[in-house]
């Protein structure tokens, strides 16, 4: 959308508080684009900026999608990997993390692939750890328990929204919805996410 | 939800928080937000899921992902820049060589087979002795015209095959043949058949006969250029060796090439030189050549014939001489005539087997060589559009009515399956999107 306003309001806070958004600080003079194409004709040192950039985004982009920590940093590092064997395919038409983001969903819904079959031939646990195995702290216990409650659609578009900043066009390309869908389903998901989340904040004011 | 009251729906006003309106729409909606209350309080909304959710944080990134990444992108070659094959892929080429392999195992054998099946019907050189022991699909086969020019002979001198001697199709190399037969010369084989034939049908006794009466099969597949000239040649041909068509078929089509499809009965004396004739009316694709012995069951039937002759002789001799009760004549009589209806059938059978002997069966297809032809076809286009609109419908119908006959047939089999099976596969179903919605 070119003529889009920049996301002043809620992306502000965000940029208030640093942690609201994985989104890399693209501040350098070159774009993701021109790295990836730099990084298909043999500068190894571009692939290296691409990936300090987007590394605690993309691990962050599993970490929430997969209870797991152990498979998360795995598909992460595998995403990554993915990206360094299909360089030479790279064609700069669309944005590099949009095409980061394919890559990361193909290996997600593979995983959750495999990992549905086995659970289901072989009954091997599934992915819910116990939170204090997981070593997670209560917000991201009750994020995650909040944001499973979703519907699973609502729940991407939510999280590919507030986490990893792509916008609504972006997103329908991604998950293969019209635009006014994607719209609606995150309008949706935000409003149950705070019908969610309202009784929670509730009993902590009163216990404070 | 937009009222005359709040122009603005909800959706718009998240928009504008995302960023994600076209700037007049933003502006407009920017001017709204700033008066209405309630818009205000559900971009609070908004903002307060985006506050909670910013509360999660993921750890850093392990370094153990960045030393492989980075030691990866480093590699001097980077392993599948370009992945052609993969190791799955490689997994995949395995088992769809293995299938492969599997197929033509299977398709082979069948291949072989029906290419076997003609030669064993050839004849066995002159110059190659037949044993038993060796496969006759490796024998080249003699044609007819080198049968006559001293080849059958050798080969009936070679020593046979102890086989069945009544098999329907039995190659002339697998005879035994007595001495006698060695004498016979070019042009002379059927000569000397049938004159053993005559001989056998003299003697109408209990001697075992000495040389071979052999039924000859020849089948020839000619293509020829002039379908007119080959057919009255071949009429010629058929008159100037005394045979006679037992049965013709000609097929001509438009646009299509003509079939000719004889069966000849050409005497055995001549069969040879006739064959010869007939092959030189165009190109021969395709020919064979069976010979089946009779010689056992002719002396069987001669002296089967032999005794009921015999037997009928003695029973009207009784008629004449004795004499007796009304019940004893007629039991006589019916027994002559009985045996009279044997001896008339063996006589046919005897007439049928020497008529094979002595007329060779030809078994001809000629095929034209076909050539396009320019010009209007016999049909108007017209009706041929007719015909084709009629036939497809036709078709239609017919596929649709096999359609709900197959569905009557198999249905209540299908239904069957699909409960036994069907039922287990939702419950997996239903449990594999389970588990895939709680990972």
């Amino acid at each position: 959308m070119e003529d889009a306003l920049p996301a002043f309001v809620l992306h502000s806070e965000a940029s208030h508080s640093g942690t609201m958004n994985d989104a890399p600080a693209n501040s350098s003079v070159d774009s993701d684009e021109q790295l990836m194409l730099a990084f298909a004709r043999g500068a190894n040192g571009a692939f290296n900026t691409l990936f300090e950039r987007y590394r605690q985004p993309l691990f962050g982009f599993f970490r929430r999608r997969v209870a797991d920590p152990a498979h998360a940093e795995e598909l992460a590092q595998e995403t990554f990997l993915a990206v360094l064997r299909g360089a030479s395919r790279y064609q700069a038409t669309a944005l590099f993390r949009t095409w980061l983001y394919a890559i990361a969903f193909k290996i997600l819904r593979a995983h959750r692939r495999k990992a549905a079959f086995r659970a289901t031939f072989l009954g091997a646990p599934t992915e819910i750890p116990e939170p204090a195995a997981a070593g997670s702290l209560d917000v991201e216990v009750m994020m995650r328990q909040a944001v499973r409650a979703l519907d699973a659609i609502d729940r991407e578009v939510l999280l590919l929204r507030e986490f990893e900043q792509l916008s609504y066009a972006e997103i329908g390309s991604l998950l293969d919805l019209p635009l006014n869908t994607v719209r609606s389903r995150l309008f949706r998901a935000r409003m149950a996410l705070h019908a969610l989340l309202a009784p929670t904040a509730a009993n902590v004011k009163e216990a404070l | 939800m937009i009222t005359a009251a709040h122009p603005v729906a909800a959706e718009q006003l998240m928009a504008l928080l995302d960023g994600e309106l076209p700037s007049d729409e933003a502006l407009a909606v920017s001017a709204h937000l700033e008066h209405c209350a309630e818009c205000a309080e559900l971009a609070g909304q908004f903002r307060g899921v985006s506050r909670s959710l910013a509360g999660w944080v993921v750890p850093e990134v392990p370094p153990a992902i960045e030393a492989n990444v980075i030691a990866q992108a480093a590699a001097p070659v980077k392993a599948g820049r370009a992945p052609i094959f993969r190791v799955s892929n490689w997994k995949l080429w395995a088992v769809g060589g293995a299938v492969a392999a599997g197929l033509l195992l299977l398709v082979l054998p069948s291949l072989f087979v029906s290419h076997k099946r003609p030669q064993m019907l050839m004849v066995q050189p002159a110059s190659q002795p037949y044993t038993a022991s060796q496969p006759v699909a490796q024998q080249p086969p003699l044609k007819l015209d080198q049968l006559a020019s001293g080849g059958f002979a050798a080969a009936t001198r070679a020593p046979g095959v102890a086989g069945d001697s009544n098999g329907l199709f039995h190659s002339v190399h697998e005879q035994s043949v007595p001495d006698e037969a060695v004498a016979l010369k070019a042009g002379t084989i059927g000569r000397a058949v049938n004159g053993r034939s005559d001989r056998l049908t003299s003697l109408d006794s209990s001697t075992t006969p000495t040389a071979p009466m052999i039924a000859r099969t020849v089948d020839l597949n000619i293509m020829v250029r002039d379908f007119p000239a080959a057919r009255t040649a071949l009429d010629a041909i058929v008159l100037r060796h005394h045979g006679y068509s037992a049965h013709l078929s000609a097929t001509t089509t438009d646009n299509a090439p003509r079939i000719l499809q004889d069966s000849l009965r050409i005497p055995s004396t001549e069969v040879a030189s006739a064959v010869s004739e007939i092959k030189s009316l165009g190109r021969v694709v395709g020919e064979s050549q069976s010979g089946e012995e009779v010689t056992q069951r002719h002396a069987d039937l001669a002296a089967r014939l032999q005794n009921s002759r015999e037997t009928e002789q003695r029973l009207r001799d009784i008629l004449a001489q004795r004499t007796g009760k009304i019940e004893d004549v007629l039991q006589v009589e019916e027994e002559i005539a009985r045996v009279r209806g044997e001896i008339e059938g063996m006589e046919s059978d005897q007439k049928t087997l020497e008529h094979r002997v002595d007329f060779a069966s030809v078994d001809l297809y000629l095929n034209e060589e076909y050539k396009e032809q320019f010009g209007t076809p016999s049909t108007p286009a017209s009706t041929r559009i007719g015909n084709a609109f009629v036939t497809g419908l036709r078709n239609a119908a017919s596929m649709l009515l096999g359609m709900v006959l197959f569905i009557e047939e198999a249905g209540p089999v299908v239904l069957i399956w699909l409960l036994i099976l069907g039922v287990p596969a939702l419950l997996v179903w239903r449990r594999y999107r389970r588990m895939r919605a709680r990972i």
